[in-house]
């Protein structure tokens, strides 16, 4: 059962989606904690 | 095909790189750490570490150099389900998630796994569990250290032995000055690092190569990698899954950071670095899909993500795998360091050797444990003994075999000390039979199935009635023989 280029390209950009937002999310994370005195 | 010479930065850039790490790191380990004046800060972070920094470590702590380095590998050798195998990795950060709420509320003062086990099934089984945990974190160290040589000489040529050595006095050092803060503070830059540098390298490989070219041409060469039916893959995935929950739920570099995130903060923390984490072996690993489009000649399996980076970027490429990897492998290895040394201290120092000993004694005895592990692992790692991938995989056996011991003793009462002892035991023996007689990718597989029928044959023959209360114990409570 041979996936298709199209699975492929699917699986991969869904991924790379996920990791692209990743660094945002925890920037936006580290700065609320920060403005809260939360850090550690 | 063409022999791709993998070292394209020269020696010196790749020295200028290392020094320019090392400052930082160090100097951060040094600047966090100053503060950290009493024993429970210099181990736990001061146990008040909030979401965005939780969240950071246990995510940059999951992205290894294994990661980075493996998920290529595996993706060149099990195709499809070698990356999708390899993400699953993330499922034993998700199910972690509910047990740190569990082992924050029943073992409030605890500092390691080992306390936990210890206090729940008693010293012999507690014995058993270090000498795995111990096999298991020394097994990590010298696979993380090995990656460092291989990486550094693969991409500057610089000596395997050089590279290796200056990883592991880098991570030493700030590991060192700082403790757990850090350990989660660096944590924190180099998740961001790894996750722009594989972002970068995944958009040029789509943009250089594309999906169409690289399927046609793997389709041609290895269509095997293609196919979603192919048996090794599929017992590699339940494999992993395995390997990955064993090596969570037992090991103390989660353990203790489950001990150090503030109240409230470790379920979420989790479980949101498990989602983030998922994507990063299909993200690092189908680059290694564009060999055949690329006619590389891949010496070494475990050497094919940085040859892609290399041939396809060039220089920056180059650069950026090195960061990336660089900032995996201290990522992975200054928790390993801080958690292993934490280990040694509580459950083999203060545990077996010197139960009164002061607060002050501790965080000296603490520093000469992570300058012996330095060197215990600096020795091991100078001949380069096995493939990354396989010594991995030998590990599974180990930690798979504690995953129902200890998620049966956070949870139900029936779950007795021989039952956790047999299982652990006979879990590990049976994975490395499986691993010598089948293929690595059955050795977690086996251990757990092992373990998980001793855990529950012993809970129906021999149901204990154990009292949670037993487990809170206070920290000046703590001898090397309180129970049996």
């Amino acid at each position: 059962m041979i996936v298709s280029s199209g699975f492929l390209s699917i699986m991969v950009m869904m991924a790379l989606t996920v990791t692209i937002i990743a660094p945002i999310v925890l920037i936006i994370l580290w700065i609320k904690d920060w403005i809260k005195g939360q850090l550690w | 095909m063409n022999n791709v010479h993998s070292a394209v930065l020269d020696a010196s850039t790749g020295w200028i790189i290392l020094a320019i790490f090392s400052v930082i790191w160090i100097f951060l380990g040094w600047f966090w750490g100053r503060k950290a004046k009493k024993l429970d800060d210099f181990m736990l972070a001061g146990r008040n570490v909030g979401m965005a920094l939780g969240t950071a470590t246990a995510m940059a702590t999951w992205v290894t150099s294994n990661t980075t380095l493996v998920a290529p590998q595996f993706a060149l050798q099990l195709g499809i389900w070698g990356m999708l195998g390899y993400s699953l990795g993330a499922v034993g950060l998700i199910l972690f998630a509910p047990l740190v709420k569990r082992i924050r509320s029943l073992v409030p003062h605890g500092y390691t796994s080992g306390d936990f086990i210890r206090l729940r099934y008693g010293v012999w089984t507690w014995r058993l569990f270090l000498l795995i945990s111990m096999c298991y974190a020394i097994g990590w160290l010298i696979s993380m250290g090995m990656a460092g040589g291989v990486l550094i000489h693969a991409l500057t040529g610089i000596d395997y032995q050089y590279g290796m050595t200056v990883i592991l006095i880098i991570c030493v050092t700030y590991t060192l000055l700082g403790g757990l803060r850090a350990v989660i503070g660096t944590d924190f830059i180099q998740t961001i690092l790894i996750l722009i540098g594989i972002i970068i390298l995944a958009v040029l490989t789509i943009s250089e190569i594309g999906f169409e070219k690289m399927h046609e041409d793997v389709l041609t060469e290895s269509p095997e990698l293609l196919n979603l039916l192919m048996p090794a893959a599929i017992m590699f995935l339940f494999n992993n899954l395995l390997f990955g929950i064993g090596e969570i739920f037992h090991s103390n570099v989660w353990w203790s950071r489950a001990f150090a995130f503030r109240e409230g903060v470790g379920s979420k923390a989790y479980l949101f670095a498990g989602i983030i984490w998922a994507p990063i072996p299909i993200v690092a690993g189908f680059i290694a899909l564009s060999v055949s489009s690329l006619d590389l000649n891949v010496p070494a399996a475990d050497m094919v993500g940085p040859m892609v980076a290399a041939k396809l970027l060039g220089f920056t490429g180059a650069v950026i795998v090195f960061v990336v990897v660089f900032s995996s492998l201290a990522s992975s290895l200054d928790s390993l360091l801080a958690a292993t040394s934490d280990l040694i201290l509580q459950d083999i120092y203060r545990g077996h050797i010197n139960p009164k000993a002061s607060d002050e004694q501790l965080r000296r005895i603490a520093k000469i444990i992570i300058v012996l592990l330095g060197i215990v692992t600096w020795l091991i790692c100078l001949p380069r003994i096995a493939t990354l991938g396989s010594l991995l995989q030998y590990l599974g056996a180990f930690v798979a075999s504690t995953i129902w011991p200890i998620a049966a003793g956070l949870y139900l009462k029936k779950a007795n000390a021989t039952g956790a002892f047999l299982a652990m035991l006979l879990g590990t023996l049976s994975g490395i039979w499986a691993f010598f007689s089948i293929g690595f990718y059955v050795a977690a597989l086996v251990s757990a199935v092992v373990s998980m029928s001793i855990v529950l044959i012993s809970m129906w023959l021999r149901p204990d009635n154990f009292e949670w209360s037993k487990l809170n114990e206070q920290p000046e409570q703590l001898t090397g023989e309180k129970s049996s």
